[in-house]
């Protein structure tokens, strides 16, 4: 900025306007002239002055006036009042309406520019006040806005956060740390936490966090579980320090794992479930080898072919178990993607009831196929298809009673292309049918003992169907047999 | 005595029933089998054995326990030394104990699936033994 030095004189005699510029413009200052009042204040509405000096008796507008039009525009001009003799009194009272001071006519030059001096050092304090006031509020508000910015930002954040002070005191939270850890009262910050709500754990773990005085960086993890509803959240606290390193409170941040808990859960239980299922036939086989290493079987090499074909077979099975695994992987795993083509479904049957056909003469079954020869073509995938059929129908020639049938439907609806493979076999019992479709579920009992199978054939069958927008039914009655229906939705040709 | 001795085998897979079978029967026991726990009561009224090798999960996750309890509390067969097998192992959470307060084993031993041939036949004729002992 520079220094002041913008004056204007406003005065009705000519020898005191020319007198004072002459003076003043030695003086190394800037001067404008104006004879009245009227056209004075005309200038200063115009240009910005630092210093004016005013006689009081003027025609038109008056000296005390004019302090007052001007002070509106700048309160901080300084003014200069020039008063004749007998009116010292009202120059008073003009210092008393604002006016920085004023002088007695005649005055002499040197008296002017001390004077002049004076009020314009006043008049850069007053101007540098100002500026440091107006720097200041700008600060403020910039503060303001930062702290509305840092709310608005951890108020969008899934994560809660927590902010309490070294005497436990909430200063800071966000909306999902309220939500989480279902506190009340927060629009009245300040308090201890302990006031907003169940907050034990937290408050421990804060003691410890703020016990830890040492400059060193600290977290602190720690799982609370909070009931009804069920909650799992992994709190983890830092200390907040200043610039200096004195420890001022503590951030916490809360992360709801419920969920993770949950598949955590899932997870270990399919592993054990899966260990089981992988566990037993090994189990056979180790002892079938066990066995024939024993020499229990002698010199019988029949025997010891049999023990060992039935370790075979155990290994077989085990092998089968593994590859439904890898297909159930795949499929959750989202893997493979499906290769969706035009499919004449029914064509797959017929080609899978070909392939099975050995299996089924063996227990003498008989195939009736029903299925209309001109169906709509579905999307699918060609080898989800035929693993799905290859399930079923396997299923209705294993659990068929030997001179059985398995009969293959279709029909169409509206939305679906609906296939049906029904079997004269052993049937389910009402309370087995919920559970069928479960991992590593079979029906378990005298009649079934001697069939073997993963578990999981059925279980494939389901995420199949359902990756395909499908749905599978099953209808079924002990001793008469079951039929499983699979709707394929499919595209109505436009004509 | 050892050599005509009775010995039950009650387990749902065929396999351990007819290996276990092969290894006691080529030992001079006389094995009779039953594939349920149903089955298997019915079988240690009827014929009476001197040993049990008992299968825990059957059609029932715990088909043996049950069974068992039921042996046990018989005055009439529960003398009859009973040996658990089973390929459960601790992966499903079931403690397994020999102790007397222990409320699951109310059996006389207990092995893991598979038994090695040996093993068996030490067991059974340590069972046997300890039965005859008793009896005397």
């Amino acid at each position: 900025m520079n220094r002041p030095g913008e004056i204007l004189v406003v005065d009705d005699e000519l020898g005191i306007r020319e007198g004072c510029k002459r003076a003043l413009v030695r003086g190394g200052y800037a001067v404008d002239l104006a004879e009245d009042g009227a056209v004075g204040l005309e200038k200063v509405q115009q240009k910005q002055y630092d210093l004016i000096l005013m006689d009081l008796m003027m025609p038109g507008i008056g000296g005390l006036d004019l302090i007052k039009k001007v002070h509106d525009l700048d309160p901080e001009i300084i003014i200069v009042v020039i008063t004749g003799y007998a009116t010292i009194e009202t120059a008073v009272e003009a210092t008393k309406r604002g006016a920085y001071d004023y002088l007695p006519k005649p005055f002499a030059p040197e008296t002017l520019m001390v004077l002049v001096k004076r009020g314009l050092e006043k008049r850069e304090l007053r101007l540098e006040a100002q500026r440091l006031h107006d720097e200041r509020e700008q600060r403020l508000l910039e503060l303001a806005g930062e702290k509305s910015r840092l709310r608005t930002i951890i108020g969008c954040m899934a994560d809660g956060v927590l902010v309490a002070n070294l005497e436990h005191q909430l200063v800071l939270w966000n909306a999902a740390a309220v939500k989480m850890l279902r506190l009340s009262g927060v629009d009245e910050p300040g308090r201890p936490l302990a006031s907003y709500g169940k907050t034990e754990s937290i408050s421990e773990a804060l003691k410890d966090i703020l016990a830890s005085k040492d400059s060193g960086l600290a977290i602190l993890s720690k799982e609370i579980r909070l009931e009804d509803p069920e909650l799992v959240l992994m709190a983890q606290l830092a200390p907040v320090r200043d610039e200096g390193g004195t420890l001022l409170g503590a951030v916490t941040v809360l992360r709801d794992i419920t969920q993770l808990k949950e598949i955590d859960k899932i997870k270990s239980q399919f592993v054990s479930m899966v260990a089981h299922e992988l566990r037993a036939p090994l189990a056979a086989i180790e002892g079938w080898l066990d066995v024939v290493l024993s020499g229990a079987a002698e010199d019988d090499e029949a025997k010891k072919a049999a023990w060992l074909e039935r370790a075979k077979e155990r290994a077989h099975s085990l092998l089968a178990l593994v590859n439904d695994l890898l297909v159930i992987n795949k499929i959750e795993a989202g893997k493979v993607a499906l290769k969706m083509e035009s499919v004449q479904v029914a064509d797959i049957i017929r080609k899978i009831v070909e392939f099975l056909k050995p299996e089924a003469d063996r227990k003498a079954l008989t195939f009736v196929d029903t299925m209309p020869a001109a169906l709509p073509t579905v999307q699918a995938d060609v080898q989800d298809m035929e693993k799905l059929f290859t399930n079923l129908i396997s299923n209705a020639i294993k659990y068929n009673v030997d001179k059985g049938t398995v009969t293959l439907e279709a029909s169409v609806d509206a939305q679906y292309v609906v296939f049906r493979v029904k079997d004269t076999g052993l049937g389910m019992a009402p309370e087995q049918l919920p559970r069928i479709f479960d991992d590593f579920f079979r029906v378990d009992d005298k009649r079934t003992s001697k069939i073997s199978g993963t578990g999981l054939g059925l279980t494939i069958a389901k995420k199949i169907v359902d990756s395909h927008f499908g749905r599978i039914e099953v209808q079924s009655a002990i001793d008469k047999g079951s039929a499983f229906s699979i709707y394929l939705p499919y595209q109505k040709r436009t004509k | 005595m050892t050599a005509k001795a009775k010995i039950l085998l009650v387990d749902d897979d065929l396999d351990f029933l007819e290996m276990h079978k092969a290894v006691l029967a080529k030992h001079g026991y006389e094995v009779i089998t039953a594939t349920s726990g149903r089955e298997g009561l019915e079988r240690v009224r009827t014929d009476l054995p001197d040993v049990i090798i008992l299968d825990l999960m059957m059609e029932k996750h715990d088909a043996g326990f049950s069974f068992s309890r039921q042996i046990k509390m018989d005055p009439l067969f529960k003398k009859i030394p009973i040996l658990m097998v089973t390929s459960v192992a601790e992966a499903t959470g079931y403690h397994f104990t020999l102790q007397e307060d222990g409320y699951w084993m109310k059996t006389d031993d207990f092995l893991d699936k598979p038994v090695r041939p040996d093993v068996l036949l030490e067991r059974v004729a340590l069972l046997l033994k300890k039965k005859t002992g008793e009896a005397s």
